[in-house]
């Protein structure tokens, strides 16, 4: 199939999940080999070992890490005007002593963090191989990129280290998550994440910390939560207290406030300072806030042409889109202004549980979508700053 | 001794200085060789998918290095069989290959048929239950026979050491290895001592070689290739690769038992073959162990004097002493 010549017409894209369907093993391979390395987030340098030797089988441009430990490199283009970026977060949620081994069943992968996101990662190393076996060649420049500490507390500090750092940067940017398939994000909502720990002071009261932080719930549910704007709070964990009986010592919430402003954000989080003070009168109670996660809000209208695109691919492939618009891993990109597309690869079950698994026959309509919007972008790449 | 330590240097290596997949493959294309890869299985639907997975992916799509890729199965009740031919593997029952000479259930009777029913110079035997499969477990082994034409046997061993440590600790086998083959092969063939794991179940060979030799359908396979290879070709045409960390199922000390007693039976019948139980040799003294200093693996040799004191009712004082008539 050579396709470096002219637009690449829709049509043909239905054809790509058959021709991919053929090569499976090798992302399987790469998920397998992948996904049995450890990798929590900070801890991710055997993973992204890995990555970069099999980079640099591939015989790819540029490989190395750069200072917060992301794996990058460059799959060059025939006529290398521009970049796009190809980019999976590497770490997982679970720690190194977890079971990390993978079980292959005729229809399933098996395995910690084979959802989220050692697929996306396995893409990241397979794609290279399929765009060769299918005779692709891009013309723009494909920057790969395994980027570390992205989840939870981590804040995505790697994808924002290497946007803030990279001397190429990217016209747009594809992000791989290993699923829901049919999930097309473009949009993040501005987003703050934090944790309200309490802790009493005993020789100055009997109090628990669990009703200190009962009464901060109580005060953040009268929070105005500006419906038009679709501003949310979720309440997300709560742990304290060390034994049934005696009254908690310390104790913490962790919770999100989301909206489409930024401002409001900002007021909730003022508001939210202000019921922490209040409460901190009480005798031998400090309280205090700590960010856990931050996100902008921003990214692609509904309407834009890269949107339509991966719409178009989608409904070619006959994959079910999936509502949600807004992810937070959209925000960084926001805030380099850089057009940025995440993609769900397959369908998934139990994701963070032990018995975390995905599936395999939707894995080649998930390569397909990326191929194909991979392909329409290049020929149109001028498209993506519209 | 010397020539154990030599052979140490010579033919001992680690699956790293082979991972220039490329070069190997070119190496093997030149010399026209085939490389078959048989995994014998009884009920590993948790584990076959992986294996053919990835040796196919890495070893057959992006480097050519293995040129079939089968397993064959002893009878398992499980989805073992659906499972590896879902993922591409060719797949046989071992009842169905030289059907004129029935049918034996054991690992070692996979093993034999494989030589009828592959095609490649080169077999590489891997066990199925391997949870941290890669493929350095095939490359590893067929590297050295790759490389140098005189090697006939390579065999894997594992759990390599904290290389960054300048601590020295003990290395070898498991339990049956270190409790029963060490202590054999000291006694009776003390060359064969320098196989770190002599048990191991991965191990790749010259079919000029598996043609010519027996195999025990059980337990014992293992332990009889290494005597009827050292006592024809001699220890150079063994190797041994170290494969690092291999993950698996941990046999009970009841099956263990069973293991020694099928070694056990091996291990005589070769003796008596060879004339070595009518008339014993002089028992060596030198127990052979190995320890891992660094990178290096190197031989500790234990000297034992198992004496023996005659009963007491030899002994005239004794006798003497209990009131008891002198002899």
């Amino acid at each position: 199939m050579a396709t470096t010549q002219g637009t690449y017409p829709l049509e043909r894209i239905t054809n790509l999940a058959r021709k991919v369907e053929q090569y499976r093993e090798i992302l399987l391979s790469n998920l397998v080999l992948v996904g049995e390395i450890p990798a929590p987030s900070g801890q991710e340098e055997e993973r992204i070992n890995f990555i970069l030797e099999k980079f640099l089988q591939l015989g790819l441009e540029n490989c190395a890490t750069d200072e917060i430990g992301n794996a990058v490199a460059i799959l060059p283009g025939s006529k290398r005007k521009h970049s796009i970026l190809l980019t999976a977060h590497v770490d997982v949620p679970f720690e190194i002593t977890a079971n990390h081994t993978y079980t292959l069943e005729e229809n399933k992968v098996w395995g910690i963090g084979v959802a989220d996101n050692s697929l996306g990662v396995a893409t990241l190393l397979s794609l290279p191989i399929f765009l060769k076996k299918l005779n692709i060649t891009l013309e723009n420049d494909l920057i790969l990129l395994g980027a570390v500490k992205s989840l939870e507390q981590s804040n995505q500090e790697g994808l924002k280290f290497f946007l803030a750092n990279t001397q190429k940067k990217p016209h747009c940017a594809l992000l791989l998550e290993g699923s829901p398939l049919g999930r097309l994000n473009f949009r993040s909502m501005s987003t703050f994440g934090g944790q309200i720990t309490c802790q009493i002071n005993r020789r100055l009261s009997e109090a628990s910390a669990i009703e200190m932080i009962c009464q901060i719930i109580q005060s953040l549910k009268t929070l105005p939560l500006a419906e038009e704007e679709h501003t949310v709070l979720t309440l997300g964990s709560i742990e304290g207290g060390a034994s049934y009986k005696y009254p908690a010592r310390s104790c913490n919430l962790k919770f999100q406030i989301r909206s489409n402003s930024d401002q409001t954000i900002k007021n909730l989080i003022q508001k939210i300072y202000q019921i922490l003070d209040n409460i901190s009168q009480h005798p031998g109670l400090s309280v205090h806030l700590k960010t856990i996660a931050t996100s902008i809000a921003g990214g692609l209208n509904s309407s834009h042409p890269l949107v339509l695109k991966a719409r178009n691919i989608q409904e070619k492939l006959d994959i079910t889109p999936q509502d949600n618009i807004y992810s937070p891993v959209i925000s960084p990109f926001v805030e380099h202004n850089i057009p940025a597309l995440c993609l769900g690869l397959t369908n998934a079950d139990n994701l963070h549980y032990l018995d975390e698994y995905i599936e395999i026959e939707p894995c080649s309509k998930g390569l397909a979508q990326l191929i194909g919007l991979l392909l329409l972008i290049d020929k149109e790449i001028d498209l993506c700053r519209t | 001794m010397q020539n154990i330590n030599n052979w140490l240097q010579t033919n001992t290596f680690h699956h790293s200085q082979f991972e220039d997949l490329k070069r190997l493959v070119e190496a093997k294309e030149k010399q026209n060789l085939t490389i078959s890869v048989c995994i014998p299985t009884l009920n590993e639907e948790k584990t076959i998918g992986k294996e053919i997975v990835i040796f196919r992916s890495e070893l057959m799509e992006q480097y050519p290095l293995i040129d079939e890729l089968a397993v064959i199965d002893s009878g398992s009740t499980d989805r073992t069989l659906e499972v590896a031919a879902s993922f591409g593997a060719d797949v046989y029952l071992s009842a169905e290959i030289l059907p004129r000479w029935g049918f034996k259930r054991g690992k070692g009777e996979n093993l034999w048929k494989a030589i009828y029913q592959l095609k490649g110079d080169i077999i590489v035997y891997v066990d199925a239950d391997i949870k941290n499969i890669h493929p350095r477990f095939v490359y590893g082994l067929v590297a050295p026979l790759i490389f140098r034409p005189e090697i006939k046997y390579v065999k894997a061993f594992y759990d390599r050491p904290l290389a960054l440590s300048d601590q020295i600790r003990p290395s070898g086998g498991g339990r049956v290895t270190e409790i029963l083959i060490r202590p054999l092969f000291s006694l009776f063939f003390p060359e064969l001592t320098a196989l770190i794991q002599p048990l191991s179940g991965e191990y790749a060979v010259r079919r000029e070689v598996l043609e010519s030799i027996p195999f025990p359908i059980g337990y014992g396979v293992e332990t009889s290739h290494l005597i009827d290879v050292y006592s024809d070709w001699g220890l150079e045409a063994l190797a041994q690769t170290d494969l690092d960390k291999r993950v698996h199922r941990h046999q009970s000390t009841r099956d263990l038992g069973k293991m020694a007693f099928g070694i056990l039976r091996v291990f005589f019948k070769r003796l008596k073959e060879k004339g070595m139980l009518e008339c014993l040799p002089e028992l060596s003294y030198y127990l052979r162990q190995f320890q891992v200093k660094k990178d290096t693996y190197e031989q500790i040799v234990y000297e034992i004097f198992e004496e023996e004191r005659p009963p007491m009712l030899q002994v005239p004082e004794y006798r003497e002493k209990m009131g008891l008539n002198p002899l």
